[in-house]
């Protein structure tokens, strides 16, 4: 393995291992956009669409996944909700990025006081446990799917900050880098040329993988009823509203936490498997 | 020691001063008015005058600073105000809820702690296919929300197996399920920390040395990764344990236990602004303690930080 190189990861995208991960974490993803789309081809009927008669009806050929408590199709919801849950998700991880991204690259290449007075502001929002925070914001702007966005990327975005700053700084203490300076390059242009594609590959893991828990958030929020609200399909307000016919209609519970929690893995598969892809480190095995 | 935790309180000084004033921002910044929504959730049509002189009365009036200071010297008393719900003040509503929280929190964490220790050294000590399927399991059990964990365990053993009950009254088996719950997937993602820390020791050259003096995985593990890997793995759990402050919220809501998650939830449904600014202070200082008391463990695990530390 260690003679092989590593210079081209697209070679070494064979069925090993955490590539097999990967493999797998991107065919869920597609998976998931595909179903996303599926109203545009297929006939499904929308997700609000009640027909009392069949409340609570288990599957069958008219609702493949069942019904829930207001006769609607389970399976039309868990589509209808595949834009709004990974979009949310998306949104959210979008939100941390604009405002960590810039905070950490600034705080990185400043050094001295600024670094240690952006770094000490990132502090003070990360010494709250990051779920408590995001309750917080939105018991402050009142119970709504916007609000958990806003509540989840407030509370994770230090984190991210830190992480990024730690990736510049060991990018620009590269020889290049420093060469780069001292011949005149100018500072846009270092970070642009030189530091940004250091810190990418490590940084598209850390993204992966904080989608992964952000979309959790999202969906415990929205579970707790404080996130998305009824009538919006949401898969973890979908749960939350299956919780009262729970013994009546276990079908109502088990699609969509099956589809929050294969999303999340799809995100984790494919975090982990970039992080095995950069890794080459080679431990000492007994 | 002593003088270096009298050091760290110092030095996180401006970060508690920072962290009341974000607890404070978040609800003096809020849209409506305390004094309003007070009067109209008792009924009352008030005139301006009215309303200026409780504004008056409750230091509304004065400008931002003064009000974050006056608000500060009262929590530093611990006095909360009142709760615009219940009308009880809100410090007694803590105190009532607090310890339920912090045992299925504390409970969580050691569950949390012994998996992450299984699964991790399991995942290093195996071979390549046993430890492919261990990384497969922590990444799926990663990637379960707690809440459909939850549900499921609650089918499968309040249900089906009829071993536990729901809606108990605090008793110490009521902790087990939510517990359970919580540490699986803290466990895993912690299990993965421990497994990463494992992995960057094992490519370090004083492993290489052991392993080529014939030492036993087990000696090499206790012996030479795990006082290396200690307090790294300190910081991860005062992280997870933050983690679990607030995935408590979720798990006590379907399990009913009588934490503060039912509390705040409760406060963020009806306004309930004091509720949710004492919640956020009280968290948070748990949390700085944990955080804290990891600090002291690096310190202590690490030989050149301690005397280092003992020469300064």
């Amino acid at each position: 393995m260690s003679d092989r190189t590593l210079r081209i990861p697209a070679l070494r995208l064979g069925l090993r291992g955490g590539r097999f991960g990967l493999a797998l974490g991107i065919i869920l993803l597609m998976a998931f956009v595909l179903l996303g789309f599926a109203p545009l081809f297929l006939d499904i009927p929308p997700p609000e669409k009640m027909d009392l008669l069949s409340r609570l009806a288990p599957p069958s050929a008219a609702h493949p996944l069942g019904a829930d408590h207001l006769g609607r199709d389970v399976l039309a919801r868990l589509i209808g909700a595949v834009p709004i849950s990974l979009g949310a998700a998306l949104a959210a991880m979008a939100a941390i990025l604009a405002i960590s991204l810039p905070w950490g690259i600034a705080a990185g290449l400043a050094g001295g006081k600024v670094d240690m007075a952006m770094m000490r502001l990132a502090d003070i929002i990360m010494a709250f446990p990051t779920l408590v925070l995001a309750l917080a914001v939105i018991g402050f702007m009142g119970a709504s799917l916007e609000a958990s966005i806003v509540g989840v990327a407030a509370a994770w975005w230090p984190s991210n900050a830190r992480l990024v700053r730690a990736l510049v700084l060991s990018a620009s203490q590269r020889d290049f880098v420093r060469a780069a300076r001292l011949a005149g390059a100018s500072r846009l242009r270092v970070v642009w040329r030189h530091i940004l594609p250091q810190v990418l590959p490590p940084l598209a893991v850390i993204i992966s993988l904080e989608t992964a828990s952000v979309l959790l958030a999202l969906s415990s929020l929205s579970f707790l009823g404080i996130g998305a609200q009824p009538p919006t399909p949401e898969w973890g307000a979908m749960l939350n509203e299956a919780r009262p016919f729970f013994t009546q209609a276990p079908h109502m519970l088990l699609a969509p936490g099956l589809a929050v929690t294969l999303a999340v893995l799809a995100f984790n598969l494919v975090g982990e498997g970039l992080r095995d892809l950069l890794d080459k480190r080679e431990p000492y095995q007994w | 020691m002593l003088r270096f935790i009298l050091i760290r309180l110092a030095a996180a000084l401006p970060t508690l001063l920072g962290m009341s004033f974000v607890a404070f921002a978040i609800v003096a910044l809020a849209p409506g008015d305390p004094v309003m929504m007070e009067l109209r959730a008792l009924g009352i049509v008030p005139k301006p005058e009215d309303i200026a002189a409780l504004q008056a009365q409750y230091g509304l009036d004065k400008p931002f600073f003064p009000r974050y200071l006056d608000w500060l010297s009262r929590a530093l008393r611990l006095d909360f105000g009142t709760s615009v719900a219940t009308g009880r003040s809100v410090m007694s509503e803590i105190a009532l809820h607090l310890p339920a929280t912090l045992a299925l929190a504390i409970s969580s964490l050691i569950g949390a702690v012994a998996i992450s220790l299984t699964l991790g050294t399991f995942a290093v000590a195996a071979g390549r296919v046993a430890g492919t399927g261990l990384r497969g399991i922590t990444i799926l059990l990663v990637s379960v929300p707690s809440f459909w964990l939850a549900l499921l365990l609650i089918y499968v053993f309040v249900l089906d197996l009829g071993w536990a009950r729901l809606v108990g009254d605090g008793a110490l088996g009521d902790l087990v399920l939510p517990a359970l719950t919580l540490s699986l997937g803290a466990g895993a993602a912690l299990g993965r920390v421990v497994f990463e820390r494992i992995r960057a020791e094992m490519s370090e050259d004083h492993v290489r040395l052991a392993i080529a003096k014939g030492l036993s995985p087990a000696r090499i593990l206790i012996g030479h990764i795990a006082s290396r890997i200690i307090g790294p793995l300190a910081t991860a759990w005062a992280n997870t344990f933050g983690g679990l402050l607030g995935g408590a919220v979720i798990v006590e809501s379907i399990f009913g236990w009588p934490g503060l998650g039912q509390l705040i939830l409760q406060a963020i449904a009806q306004r309930d602004f004091p509720v949710i600014q004492a919640y956020l202070v009280f968290m948070g200082l748990i949390f700085f303690a944990t955080s804290l008391l990891a600090d002291v463990v690096v310190v202590l695990s690490d030989p050149q930080l301690r005397r280092r530390l003992s020469h300064e």
